[in-house]
């Protein structure tokens, strides 16, 4: 559902280490962090490993693992959320292929069982990357 | 029995696109709906529309009253949502499912919504142990009956009887009309074929969806699963396994085949109705839901409620102005309620008080077969 709205054209930032984008919600009504399963991102065809990767929405950053617990926090469909993680990325004028995969539960719906129904969506879009500080 | 006239209305939920894509925020959105005249009945996803829901502030709900007033619009319904799975390690027991709905109706209450659209998670036991709480707040709970259920659906049916037995007009349920579908939509199709797939692999999957509608609902859950396996078999023979698991999904899930007439089970219960459609076609209908039908059908028993269009085919139509197509819709509901011998409601100053009577009368009333055509 609108995976081509995931990532946020024009967003790519890096601080030469570690690099982040921002992202929108690929679903229709807000979803606490407890219902955000797995993200990945890459730059250029480089992942960023999995316990490097953040989190940012509502002004807070987590851990992935940290998400899994939560139900404060809620990803609201205009709102972006930020995914950072270690790649090093240059900056300047050229551009680089940006890679988000999501993976969400969608709480209401039961689909075998006690299993809820898990969306996986992915998003490329092209940017050049701009420096700035990024979450750790 | 008197012939009924819907209020005519709309869900935000149809401009998804428009909201998230930031095009619209949601004041604007509200005039878009009463300039253009979706209304008068405005139905709204809390979860989609509002930031923080179900937390609603005294000063938000008063302006947000005050605007759909000066717009002219008629509150229809909240939609809220059962969460069950929001923890990921386990369902909400029913305990804690009810106190998860609480501030939800709540907050339907404190923005005027008169009905609130509740999910199937919640069983009979729970649906009665809401009704006072729904009583205190003024708000009917009208559990939505959406595809891959139905009308006839044993979960469904055992709803009902403990409806009658509890006898409150606080509880009743929302008709989706997604579940009594006439085909795959259309507009689908095109979408599957801008991603690649041949004329053939997308017949092959209009013929086998007609084939299951020809069967009806599938019996029971193994039967599920083996039109689902079907459909993604199609897409594995073709080399295209992702468009299989996308035909399945929606090809059980989203085109219900049960019978326009299978409304009937329900039908002095129904409070109100979700007029889910895919896409209008070039001749000015909707192509796989059958809606002068469906119109019909309430009409002639007697439904006064509103009907929010909820257009569904934005998932994958990024091509046509879900506004336009909305619109659309609504003039083929139009024509058929007066086809029907009735008419649609589309002034507020009617629709409001309408809808009051319609939430506080309980239906007494046996439906009727005739006219049905389906």
């Amino acid at each position: 559902m609108i995976p081509d709205r995931i990532i946020e054209q024009g967003t790519l930032t890096t601080d030469g280490t570690r690099s982040a984008v921002e992202v929108r919600i690929p679903w229709y009504r807000a979803l606490p962090g407890s219902c955000i399963s797995e993200v990945s991102f890459s730059v250029d065809g480089v992942p960023a490993p999995a316990e490097s990767l953040r989190w940012t929405m509502n002004g807070r950053t987590f851990r992935l693992a940290d998400l899994a617990d939560d139900i404060e926090q809620w990803w609201f469909p205009v709102d972006s959320a930020v995914v950072s993680g270690d790649i090093p990325v240059t900056t300047g004028a050229d551009d680089h292929r940006v890679d988000v995969e999501l993976k969400l539960y969608i709480p209401y719906i039961v689909i075998d069982g006690d299993q809820v129904l898990r969306i996986e969506e992915r998003d490329s879009k092209t940017m050049p990357a701009m420096t700035t500080e990024v979450a750790a | 029995m008197s012939l009924g006239a819907p209020i005519q209305g709309v869900t935000l939920y149809s401009f998804t696109r428009a909201f998230h894509g930031r095009e619209y925020d949601l004041e604007q959105l509200l005039r878009k709906v009463a300039d253009d005249g979706y209304g008068p009945g405005l139905e709204i996803v809390g979860y989609s529309s509002f930031r923080g829901f179900p937390a609603i502030d005294d000063a938000f709900a008063e302006r947000f009253r005050e605007l759909v007033d000066e717009l002219g619009l008629v509150q229809t319904s909240l939609a809220i949502n059962a969460d069950i799975g929001i923890h990921r390690d386990r369902l909400l027991t029913d305990d804690e499912l009810i106190e998860y709905m609480r501030p939800q109706i709540e907050a339907a209450a404190k923005l005027g919504f008169p009905i609130a659209r509740v999910q199937i998670s919640l069983e009979p036991d729970s649906m009665e142990r809401l009704a006072p709480l729904a009583e205190k707040n003024g708000v009917t709970l009208a559990l939505e009956v959406h595809a891959d259920q139905y009308a006839s659906h044993p979960r469904i049916l055992a709803l009902r009887d403990r409806y009658e037995k509890v006898g409150s007009p606080f509880l009743g349920f929302t008709a989706d009309w997604g579940a009594t579908t006439s085909g795959f939509a259309p507009s689908l199709i095109e979408a599957y074929r801008r991603r690649g797939a041949s004329d053939e692999l997308l017949a092959q999957v209009v013929a086998l969806w007609d084939e299951f509608s020809q069967e009806g609902p599938p019996a029971d859950q193994a039967d599920h699963g083996q039109r689902f396996g079907r459909f993604t078999a199609l897409g594995a023979q073709s080399g295209r396994p992702d468009l299989g698991i996308d035909f399945a999904i929606n090809g059980t899930g989203l085109f219900g085949p049960a019978r326009v007439d299978d409304w009937l089970e329900i039908m002095p219960w129904i409070r109100h109705i979700h007029g889910k459609f895919f896409g209008i076609d070039e001749t000015g209908e909707e192509p796989s839901v059958p809606v002068r039908d469906l119109i019909r059908l309430f009409v002639e028993n007697g439904y006064n409620g509103a009907i929010s269009s909820e257009y569904e085919g934005w998932h994958w139509n990024n091509w046509q102005s879900a506004f336009e197509i909305v619109g659309g819709e609504q003039a083929v509901q139009r024509s058929a309620a007066r086809d029907a011998g009735s008419q649609m409601v589309t002034d507020a100053v009617t629709a409001r008080p309408q809808l009051h009577r319609w939430l506080s009368e309980r239906s007494e009333t046996k439906p009727t077969t005739t006219g049905a055509r389906a």
